[in-house]
């Protein structure tokens, strides 16, 4: 289980802390998403989630913990948090390390500064290129991918460090429909070798199809959080800034005019 | 006000690489086309022809039926400005005031409505009250809006959005929304690539769908989405929003927006 | 060296490529050290210039020096695949962030020659004038510079971020997956040219004259 319990954090060099409070879980297999306004904290969350924050960029959880599976992630060295909770961002382009010549080295490369053998670091790349369907890409230049592309191969690497819990920041921003769809399914197919996902989104057309959870964050604080269905379709929802799914807009425009609901559901 | 025409245009990149065949458009004065399609299908490539980045390499590009061979991209900039998708390639100034004034000072407009267009701007995308901050004192979301703002503050006939809305939350969304709108309101041509289709669907009056370098379809909102047309957005990877795809089921015809559908379904039931 | 370059297929290219570099500053070196070498031997004067015996002299050694460095540059860059090369400095013992840092340098050269494109595209399409007088090109330059160096910098946070979760911040060896085929004839023929090497620094130091070559 990764957990967040009463978390505050404050960056560095700032007065106040942006997280308040948050108190969350995510366990194996589960995909919790994350819903909120722009600069309403879910980036910062993210990074607390994944240990970046503090651990990389400073700052300090001015209260509560940050546990796996009861062992607070603050203070551990990063190398060795890297093989429990992974993060995501939105451009492929700087996630990619920028010195591999392949997407196969591009995603080796983890395993590798594991110190890993050279045959575990072969069969874990081998192992994550396949889980995510992208065998084909192995040979593939990484700067020439299209962001789709990108984004699955950024995935991919993460896996091979066997992480049981992933944060994603707004992995499908920048990607065309095509694009968001092959994330959309590789977040199914990771949550389905039992790795715990928490992503955030703004597409929430995206978090009702793959999500069993969401969380709404607003101004720094967790202010809903529920099964998708309930908090999706809470009216609550417009009033932090976050558009509701299709499906749950057009019925209640259709509730509001006096027609029936149902005709939406199939 | 411009008229924008692409006769037959081609474009083939230095690698050899061919991103556009036999294209023909034309836009008139006044008129707001979104441009759809996946990445690669040469949505980029056709924007960057309007202004001269890009020069054919068979065919023509017109403006108010002159060919734009041999003027520089410098001097179409008073006639055509585009804000491409990362904000960070072009912000440079720093304050988002100063940011916004770049465009129109270097047309060369006097100060008075410089300072008037750049405050107009700012407004419509709600950054007025951040003017004299540092462009990255601000999010990613809002660096975005600046980048629109900077590129409506020009005045030009013809403004090109390139994936306008990425990233934006709800509110966001609505000031992407508020700004186009505005610009049709004015009359100025709006010309905008995105990928978000309910975007597309309730903003544009004319829809533009690219598949590998052509034009594929080509018509309003309900022509597009029509059920017809779905097997043409599928070749290209376009799901059709929700009320049309909802419409086509019930058999109500072409729905492309909430507005559509719901007025559809009021018809029948009503009837 | 040529012979080398010939076995290696490359002669020609490392020929075209070695004199392209080498001849703008080898016929700055000719005209000034034949000109203005102070000697006795005057072999011809135009106007206040006297050539002399000692300057051609130097002029030609430096010459062969400026011609042997040149070309074995350019036999190392036509014949060695960098990655290859950085690859195998590390599994000869440096360090994994030397080699992070040369390869991210190698790579970074296309990427930076991207982003100045974008950048010249976004603000060309503002109505900068990247294309006009130098006057014009001067004012426009901070519009082309602030968004590289801004995006250069925030892009390294952004990458710094991602590669912590790939453990890049651990220390120690890495286990490659690549290594360079070293034959024997290879480390024979390498023994050899390191005595060479050292047998040139030792008679150098001595103070024995050998004639210079490649």
């Amino acid at each position: 289980m990764l957990r967040l319990s009463g978390v505050s954090y404050r960056y560095p060099g700032y007065a106040n802390p942006v997280l308040h409070d948050i108190t969350l879980e995510l366990a194996p297999g589960e995909i919790v998403g994350v819903v909120g306004a722009n600069e309403s904290g879910k980036s910062t969350l993210c990074l607390v989630a994944s240990g970046l924050a503090p651990g990389s960029i400073g700052g300090q959880l001015t209260s509560g913990t940050v546990d796996i599976d009861g062992r607070p992630t603050t203070g551990r060295p990063l190398h060795e948090l890297a093989t429990e909770v992974g993060i995501g961002f939105q451009n492929p382009a700087t996630q990619l390390s920028a010195v591999a010549g392949s997407v196969f080295e591009e995603v080796a490369l983890g395993p590798m500064d594991l110190g890993l053998p050279a045959h575990e670091t072969v069969a874990r790349t081998k192992a994550a290129l396949a889980t995510l369907g992208i065998e084909e890409l192995a040979e593939r230049a990484p700067r020439r991918l299209s962001g789709g592309q990108g984004q699955l191969v950024v995935l991919a690497a993460l896996l091979a460090m066997r992480p049981p819990y992933l944060v994603l920041d707004e992995p499908t921003a920048q990607l065309d429909p095509e694009g968001t769809r092959l994330v959309g399914e590789a977040l199914r197919r990771l949550a389905e070798t039992g790795t715990g996902l928490l992503v955030a989104e703004h597409k929430t057309d995206l978090l009702a199809d793959v999500c069993e959870r969401v969380v709404v964050l607003d101004r720094g604080r967790l202010v809903a959080e529920g099964p998708t269905g309930d908090v999706l379709a809470d009216p609550a929802l417009e009033g932090y800034g976050v558009e509701p799914p299709s499906a749950i807009r057009l019925e209640r425009a259709l509730i509001a005019r006096g027609l029936d609901p149902e005709v939406v559901r199939w | 006000m411009t008229r924008l025409s692409l006769e037959r245009v081609g474009f083939v990149y230095p690698d050899g690489t061919r991103a556009l065949e036999g294209v023909d458009l034309d836009v008139e004065p006044g008129a707001s086309v979104a441009i759809i399609g996946q990445n690669g299908s040469g949505k980029s490539t056709l924007v960057r022809h309007l202004n001269g980045l890009l020069r054919p390499t068979e065919g023509r590009v017109l403006h108010d039926g002159l060919d734009t061979a041999g003027r520089r991209t410098a001097a179409m900039a008073s006639v055509v400005g585009i804000a491409f998708q990362d904000p960070g390639r072009q912000i440079f100034a720093r304050r988002i005031r100063d940011e916004v004034a770049f465009g129109p000072r270097i047309l060369g407009r006097s100060p008075e409505r410089v300072a008037a267009s750049v405050s107009e701007a700012l407004e419509l995308v709600g950054l007025t009250d951040v003017a004299d901050q540092n462009p990255y004192d601000i999010g990613y979301s809002r660096r975005k809006l600046l980048a629109l703002a900077s590129v409506y503050a020009m005045e030009t006939p013809v403004v090109v959005l390139d994936e306008p809305t990425t990233g934006q939350d709800a509110r966001g969304m609505r000031r992407v929304g508020a700004l186009v709108g505005t610009l049709i309101d004015a009359g100025r041509t709006v010309i905008a690539i995105s990928h978000d289709m309910r975007f597309v669907a309730e903003t544009f009056g004319r829809i533009v769908v690219m598949e590998r370098g052509r034009i594929a379809l080509d018509g309003s909102a309900a022509q597009v989405f029509a059920e017809d047309s779905w097997p043409t957005l599928a070749s290209t990877f376009i799901e059709p929003p929700l009320p049309a795809r909802l419409g086509a089921r019930l058999g109500l015809g072409s729905t492309p927006t909430d507005r559509a559908f719901l007025e559809a379904i009021a018809a029948r039931s009503g009837s | 060296m040529l012979l080398a370059a010939s076995a290696a297929g490359v002669a020609r290219a490392l020929l075209r490529a070695s004199l392209l570099l080498s001849l703008p500053i080898a016929i700055s070196v000719v005209l000034v050290s034949v000109f203005t070498r102070p000697g006795t031997t005057v072999l011809f004067t135009i106007g206040p210039f006297d050539a002399t015996v000692e300057g051609v002299d130097f002029a030609a050694q430096t010459l062969v020096r400026l011609l042997a460095i040149s070309l074995s540059i350019g036999l190392f860059i036509l014949t060695t695949e960098a990655r290859a090369f950085v690859f195998d400095l590390e599994r000869r013992g440096v360090p994994p962030r030397f080699t992070f840092v040369a390869l991210a340098t190698i790579e970074a050269v296309p990427t930076l020659v991207e982003r100045a494109a974008t950048i010249a595209e976004s603000q060309r399409a503002r109505g900068l004038d990247t294309e006009g007088s130098v006057r014009a090109r001067l004012r426009g330059l901070l519009p082309l510079v602030g968004p590289a160096v801004i995006t250069s910098l925030t892009d390294v946070e952004e990458r710094s971020l991602a590669l912590e979760s790939r453990a890049f911040s651990r220390p120690g060896r890495r286990h490659l997956l690549w290594s360079m085929p070293d034959s024997a004839g290879e480390r024979v023929l390498r023994a050899v040219l390191v005595l060479a090497l050292a047998a040139a620094v030792v008679a150098r130091v001595a103070g024995l004259s050998l004639p210079v070559v490649g």
